[in-house]
């Protein structure tokens, strides 16, 4: 922004030749200052995945070169039941997961936006799961309370119900991973809390002057007024959810079992390339994964205009 | 928060998969050959030289003991060598070998199995040691057959460190528990398999339930087994299968009955005890594996008395056609920097008389005389051997040369086999989709 001013300055008074070397000069110095990020970008990150996507159209298992095969990787992926399977298994954890962990970390969220006593504590108790939920010793400890007279079967037994271990079971097994995704609502609340303070008191103080009940300020204030930062947590969650990876590696480990109820999309990218060698065929699905989820982004920002309300925009 | 700032946000993780994979091109293998050579032709170790190896292997901490003691004696030998040494599971370790093959940058010396050792091999991922024969590596005291296990075309690329034969574990406590006799050497498949329908039946009640057998035609091994003692062929020459959809039909219908009625160590039981199998976890009274298995399940049972047998025969047929498979064997890195040092500790963890005697029968029955000359026979060597000795007249086969891909088809196998268990598929799906990916997996 203020690069443009001051250009639109420079031309105005006329002393353009000046002001510009000294704007070249310091873009000169920026862009040394950037260098560091700027090689890692591209050797690290352009440069790779151009590679995958060179790769994505070989076969490659990682012994010999790569042997060009056309888009005979991409044909097999869609004729392939496993990978169908594990499009399903991530479609649905994220299509269930999301929504679920977005209204978790929103409703704790308004609740540690009252005032009390010892908030502090509860937000920080909340968010601690999130630091951990993605680490190999939660998923272990997880995995061990779904086992078969493991906490959790016990606990439910209290109450009556006999579903034995999660982990063995293939119907239990994404509910599981679910609520492993759920308990780890500590991000999205932290941006939530974050969001509510924003929410000005006017507004609550005018609709309690008109009458209105809790759930319409609710719905009439509230969401509104959060609209953004639903939206990025969405994004984010949505995209994130995609990628899940380690606790599906460890806590089956590594097969996506039992009979694939757990066969996320990375995992089973991560099968094909590192165990069964085709790591043509791993880019290729990378590559689908990269499509799949811009395309998602895109259409989160395209029907984002319908229901995000951004204060100041009229 | 505006707009702006979010729209940078997103970033893609799972390209790193693919970022991975792309490093791996950009630095892909510069493999050259090795040219081979006469036997005697390599160099040998410079005593002058300060070296460094990298080694590698698979297995839990007992073997990882047991290795850094052997290389401890290693290095009191050769004091100018400096072993670096390191560990992982099987599931771990080839991801980890492969990635490193991609990158040239493999252990200097590290464990190798059959399943994969046309795959590196006939890649020129690793050293021919041949030129090191009758210099730093000694293979005289194995036999030639043995040895013969670890070369790929001309190249001999891998030291089988010890042999293998398939068993059948049984648990007497167990099985005393559950009230029923013992199975006996004599047993057919199909008597096996009667048994542990027998033995289910008298553990239903018990909490958690007991079994007499797992779902044995889950472990591909068996099968092949099985293909043999019927007198067929596994693989072509060309590593393809020389056995057919009604063949792996045959082998499944063996077990239908016990899957039907439940029968069988369940599914989901078997998920939550991994690694650990229901004979670890003494749920199931038999195991049909790798007789090697027994020192691991003394030490997951605790128990002190486990039995061995043979495994069960093919009807009408006495013969039982075993074969020994070289295990554990040793290859060198092909871009190990010290082909010579390599070859001199492959050389000692092979032929030392003190490391045969740590490492005991716990990688299988050491492959040469001077390893198994100062063993220490008693427990649970005494009792693998003394089984490999009374089996010596029943090991009349081969074992089957393995193709490219065996890795991935054997995985597809035990993963289409719990499919099979949970009631997924079909015996006949099994097969369909079985053979589909066997033929995308071999060359």
């Amino acid at each position: 922004m203020t690069t443009d001013t001051r250009l639109g300055a420079a031309a105005d008074t006329g002393k353009r030749p000046h002001q510009g070397s000294r704007t070249r000069a310091e873009a000169r110095a920026g862009y040394v200052f950037l260098l560091p990020w700027l090689v890692g970008f591209f050797v690290l990150t352009v440069g790779p995945m151009l590679a995958s996507l060179y790769l994505s159209f070989t076969d490659y298992d990682l012994f010999g070169a790569p042997e060009f095969i056309g888009a005979d990787n991409y044909k097999d992926l869609f004729a392939d039941p496993r990978f169908r399977k594990s499009a399903q298994v991530t479609g649905l954890y994220v299509v269930l997961g999301v929504p679920i962990k977005l209204a978790a970390a929103l409703g704790v969220a308004m609740l540690l936006n009252a005032k009390r006593k010892g908030l502090g504590f509860y937000r920080s108790a909340f968010y601690a799961p999130s630091l951990v939920a993605a680490s190999v010793s939660i998923a272990i400890v997880w995995r061990a309370m779904f086992i078969d007279d493991g906490a959790v079967d016990r606990a439910l037994q209290v109450f009556g119900i006999h579903l034995g271990g999660w982990v063995g079971n293939t119907s239990m097994i994404m509910p599981m991973f679910i609520l492993l995704a759920v308990w780890a609502f500590g991000a999205p609340m932290v941006i939530f809390l974050a969001g509510l303070k924003q929410v000005p008191g006017e507004l609550y103080e005018a609709a309690d002057m008109d009458g209105a009940g809790r759930w319409r300020k609710f719905v009439n204030i509230t969401l509104p007024m959060l609209s953004p930062v639903i939206f990025f947590n969405l994004l984010m969650d949505t995209i994130g959810s995609f990628q899940v990876f380690g606790s599906a590696f460890i806590i089956s480990s590594g097969t996506g079992g039992p009979a694939d109820a757990s066969l996320f999309y990375t995992l089973y990218l991560y099968i094909k390339g590192f165990s069964e060698f085709r790591m043509g065929y791993a880019s290729a699905m990378a590559w689908v994964l990269v499509v799949v989820v811009g395309l998602l982004t895109l259409v989160f920002f395209r029907t984002s205009k319908f229901w995000v309300h951004y204060a100041g925009e009229e | 928060m505006t707009a702006r700032n979010r729209r940078s946000t997103p970033r893609y993780l799972p390209l790193a998969a693919a970022a991975t994979a792309a490093t791996l091109a950009l630095t892909a293998c510069s493999s050259g050959s090795d040219g081979g050579g006469e036997p005697g032709s390599g160099g040998t170790v410079d005593p002058d030289e300060q070296i460094t190896l990298t080694m590698y292997w698979w297995g839990n901490e007992d073997r990882a003991d047991r290795y850094n003691e052997a290389i401890e004696l290693f290095e009191e030998e050769y004091p100018n060598i400096d072993v670096q040494a390191n560990y992982s599971a099987w599931d771990d370790y080839w991801p980890a070998r492969a990635t490193e093959a991609a990158g040239s940058s493999l252990p200097d010396v590290f464990q190798m199995d059959l399943a994969y050792l046309s795959q590196y091999g006939g890649r020129n991922q690793l050293v021919d040691l041949t030129p090191y024969l009758g210099g730093e590596l000694d293979a005289t005291g194995m036999p030639e057959e043995l040895l013969d296990s670890g070369r790929v075309g001309d190249g001999l690329y891998a030291i089988p460190q010890s042999t293998n034969t398939l068993a059948m574990f049984s648990n007497p406590e167990l099985i005393e528990e559950l009230g029923v006799e013992a199975p006996t050497a004599d047993m057919t498949w199909s008597d096996y398999a009667q048994w542990a329908a027998e033995a289910a039946g008298a553990g239903a009640d018990a909490d958690p339930a007991l079994y007499g057998a797992y779902d044995f035609t889950g472990v591909f091994w068996l099968f092949i087994q099985y293909m043999v003692q019927n007198g067929n062929e596994v693989f072509t020459d060309d590593g393809e299968l020389a056995f057919t959809e009604d063949d792996v039909l045959e082998w499944l219908s063996l077990a239908s009955d016990l899957r039907a009625e439940g029968q069988v160590w369940p599914p989901d039981r078997a998920a939550q005890f991994d690694p650990l199998d229901g004979f670890s976890a003494q749920e199931v009274a038999t195991s049909g594996t790798w007789d090697n298995f027994l020192a691991m399940y003394y030490a997951d049972t605790g128990l002190d008395e486990l039995d061995i047998l043979p495994i069960p025969t093919v009807e009408g047929n006495d013969a039982r056609g075993l074969f020994q498979k070289p295990s554990m064997l040793l290859s060198a890195g092909q871009n190990t920097e010290h082909p010579e040092a390599a070859a001199a500790l492959i050389n000692f963890i092979t032929n030392d008389a003190e490391a045969g005697a740590i490492f005991g029968t716990s990688r299988g029955v050491p492959a040469t005389e001077s390893a198994r000359s100062e063993m220490d026979v008693s427990g649970t060597d005494e009792q693998v051997i003394t089984f490999e000795e009374e089996m010596a007249d029943e090991i009349t086969e081969p074992v089957p040369t393995l193709p490219e891909g065996f890795g991935t088809i054997e995985a597809a196998w035990l993963r289409l086999s719990e499919t099979l268990a949970y009631g997924e598929i079909t015996e006949d799906e099994f097969v369909q989709q079985w053979f589909a990916e066997a033929e995308s997996a071999l060359p």
